[in-house]
């Protein structure tokens, strides 16, 4: 099963991932971070195909599916 | 080992039959400035047509091509100067030929410039201003070469005097600006560029040619590399090199980081660039004497000037017994002020000629005023001095 | 990607992005690097020899210090101008332009029409959100008329460019457009206008969120709502832009035409040599 990594020093939150992701695989967490971002989290990663889509259509290069 | 895809002859001094052979040429000013830069190793030219200065240009159209440079005219002014400062990064050394409006136009670039370290040359061949003026001879830009771009920034300009010295001192210019790592102005005239006159070219051996430091050559890695550190005068990794240098205009740390803004930091970067240029590029030598050893009064001139100037000091000396010495600014910017302090001692009047209304006077001013009783301009608008003008004016109150 | 960026300089960190969350030029820094790193692997075309110019803006801003390649982050509308400078000195640069729509057609559209007049050698990837966003939300060309900006507080009584069809008739042989919402379409065209000789202009119609308040999830949406790619038969294209590669032809590149005069010059005695 793929698992989900967020760097927290570049995340900023803006959920781009968690929309984007055709599985839907990816929610947002529930609390907010030290610095008051939403970071994403993982909803159901038995669904994750490791299509990319998440890891390219992130803004801050903070996003990375792997084992 | 990096493989060079570089076209042939760019980069690299051409010391082909392309170049003026040695031994005495008769050129006009506009053109020995383009065989100057050529001589130095500039393969790039960038331009836009103004007058007094397009025959600079048409001549390097000519011969830039003929030794494997490149010349483009650009839409504008300010494209031109930025063609510089991208050439300059990416090897060459770069050269443009312009006239007073355009070297308004040039100013943003030319800030930029002094901040990131680009070696580069700029001739502005001055006319008459503000505004469109007039297409005669004028002085009326050396202030702005100093002060015309926008923040604190020290900058190098010289003054050519004849069309010797267009060819010499452009040669000098590449060489302060690959030395220092900085844009370089000279400041010609009118009069200067479209003057024709004999112009010895020397042996080519015998012409010394400076290019910036690499930090290949002294052993410093890309991981190391930091592009304004290092020394005094930071070595220089083009671009292509595999030093992934980030060219930066916002004030920086010396490895180019420019998140850790702080007041600190913004002065310890202008701080650094002031001490290079105005304290030591200023250490060298750039001052012409004359008739100093006795001398009760001065003329202190620069450019085109000195050469009426020059005459006046030795029609009054000769036929009037008047013991006036003469010292020529060959470097206007960074101002010798220390060094013009150290050879006048107690005189009685400093004369200024200058084809403007008294600009340069005021340094002389500040770096004279307790080695003298006065100092008096003579200024001469739209047109160069004659030697009797000048006299009529140091003998008014004699 | 991360290998393509500096996240840490020996005088401390560089890493995140002065960006906004969700902000489209992040997004576009992604696909290129994404659109770079095929090209190195695939074409054989060395790491060393791309290099990145910018102007002034937020678009500009990914070209700073973060790039682990050789950058450019210049004076505000003069990036082409300075990449023309490079390719002089050295023909052999794979030229990447990031701009903003100010920094291109407004302060930089003198340079901008004669780039791709010339055809030099780059890509430009021109990130329009239709305003100026570093400084705050202002009117830019590209804005619509009527709306509201933070100097058109009664709307923009002005028109705006079809930066497409701007690029198209001053000359260049590649030209496309995409939002921030098509990722691999974007990556594909980059890697078409590093490998083409010539000017290859991409629009990108990107959102700020900050200015335009919506969320970026939201304005993703709206983006990919509001356009429609050409050749599309399924909808109706009414009142939505279009978005694709509208033109992709072979020119000769100017570098050429100047390899040719110099050959020329250095076999013509010019007779100023005795």
């Amino acid at each position: 099963m793929n698992r989900l990594w967020i760097d927290e020093r570049y995340c900023k939150g803006c959920l781009i991932c968690v929309d984007i992701c055709p599985e839907k695989a990816l929610k947002a967490s529930e609390g907010i971070n030290a610095k008051g971002f939403i970071l994403p989290a993982e909803a159901d990663m038995t669904r994750c195909k490791a299509c990319g889509l998440c890891e390219l259509m992130c803004p801050d290069f903070a996003i990375a599916i792997g084992e | 080992m990096i493989k060079k895809k570089y076209p042939k002859a760019v980069n690299k001094v051409s010391w082909a039959s392309c170049l003026l052979k040695p031994g005495r040429h008769y050129l006009q000013g506009n053109e020995a400035c383009i065989e100057g830069a050529l001589v130095a190793g500039c393969r790039v030219y960038a331009g836009y047509p103004i007058t007094p200065a397009t025959e600079a240009m048409e001549a390097a159209s000519r011969r830039f091509p003929e030794v494997g440079g490149r010349f483009i005219q650009m839409e504008d002014e300010i494209g031109s100067a930025c063609v510089l400062i991208g050439a300059s990064w990416g090897g060459a050394k770069a050269l443009t030929v312009t006239s007073s409006p355009g070297f308004s136009l040039m100013q943003e670039a030319i800030s930029i410039a002094i901040i990131s370290e680009t070696p580069m040359v700029i001739i502005d061949i001055q006319r008459p201003g503000p505004g469109q003026g007039y297409i005669t001879a004028s002085q009326e830009d050396v202030m702005q070469a100093r002060w015309g771009h926008h923040g604190e920034g020290p900058i190098i300009a010289l003054a050519p005097s004849s069309v010797q010295e267009m060819f010499e001192v452009t040669i000098e210019a590449f060489n302060l600006s690959e030395r220092w790592r900085t844009p370089v102005l000279v400041m010609a005239e009118e009069t200067v560029a479209h003057m024709r006159e004999s112009v010895v070219i020397p042996p080519l051996e015998a012409i010394e040619i400076i290019n910036r430091k690499k930090p290949q050559d002294l052993g410093i890695s890309p991981e190391a590399y930091c592009p304004w550190g290092h020394a005094v005068v930071a070595p220089m990794a083009n671009w292509g090199e595999g030093y992934n240098v980030n060219f930066v205009g916002l004030v920086h740390l010396e490895d180019g980081n420019v998140t850790r803004y702080s007041p600190e930091m913004n002065r310890h970067c202008i701080e650094r660039l002031q001490k290079k240029i105005e304290v030591d590029a200023n250490s060298t030598g750039c001052l012409e004497t004359k008739f100093l050893e006795d001398c009760s009064h001065l003329m202190v001139c620069y450019g085109v000037v000195s050469r009426t100037a020059m005459e006046a000091v030795a029609e009054a000396r000769e036929s009037r017994g008047l013991k006036i010495g003469y010292i020529r600014l060959r470097r206007l910017w960074p101002f010798p002020e220390k060094q013009l302090r150290d050879i006048v001692c107690d005189v009685d009047t400093v004369f200024v000629p200058e084809m403007n209304l008294g600009m340069m006077k005021h340094p002389i001013t500040e770096a004279l005023r307790d080695r003298c009783r006065r100092i008096v301009s003579i200024p001469s608008i739209g047109v160069l001095h004659s030697p009797d003008y000048i006299l009529s004016e140091v003998y008014k109150d004699i | 990607m991360l290998k393509y960026l500096k996240a840490e300089g020996l005088m401390g960190s560089r890493l995140p992005t002065i960006l906004c969350p969700g902000c489209g030029g992040g997004q576009v820094l992604n696909y290129t690097l994404q659109a770079v790193d095929r090209l190195i692997a695939k074409d054989d075309i060395r790491k060393e020899d791309f290099l990145f110019i910018s102007g002034v803006g937020c678009s500009s801003r990914i070209t700073s210090h973060y790039l682990n390649f050789d950058s450019a982050w210049t004076i505000h509308g003069r990036a082409l101008a300075v990449a023309t400078g490079a390719l002089l000195a050295n023909p052999a640069f794979r030229v990447i332009v990031f701009t903003g729509d100010g920094d291109l057609a407004a302060i930089g559209g003198n340079h901008f029409i004669h780039a791709c007049r010339r055809n030099i050698n780059v890509t430009i990837l021109c990130m329009n959100n239709g305003l100026y966003g570093m400084t705050g939300g202002q009117l830019a060309p590209t804005t619509e008329k009527g709306v509201v900006t933070t100097t058109t507080p009664y709307g923009n009584p002005e028109k705006s460019f079809d930066l497409c069809k701007l690029s198209e008739t001053a000359g260049a042989p590649y030209v496309a457009r995409w939002t921030t919402a098509h990722p691999r379409q974007i990556v594909r065209s980059v890697m078409k206008g590093i490998r083409k000789k010539g000017t290859a202009f991409i629009e990108v119609l990107s959102q700020c969120p900050v200015h335009k308040k919506m969320s970026p999830v939201a304005m993703l949406k709206m983006l990919k709502e509001n356009t429609i790619p050409i050749g599309n038969q399924s909808q109706s294209g009414e009142g939505k832009i279009p978005v694709g590669e509208f033109l992709d032809i072979e020119m000769p590149e100017w570098n050429d035409s100047y390899e040719n005069i110099v050959k020329a010059a250095r076999k013509e005695d010019c007779g100023l040599h005795e």
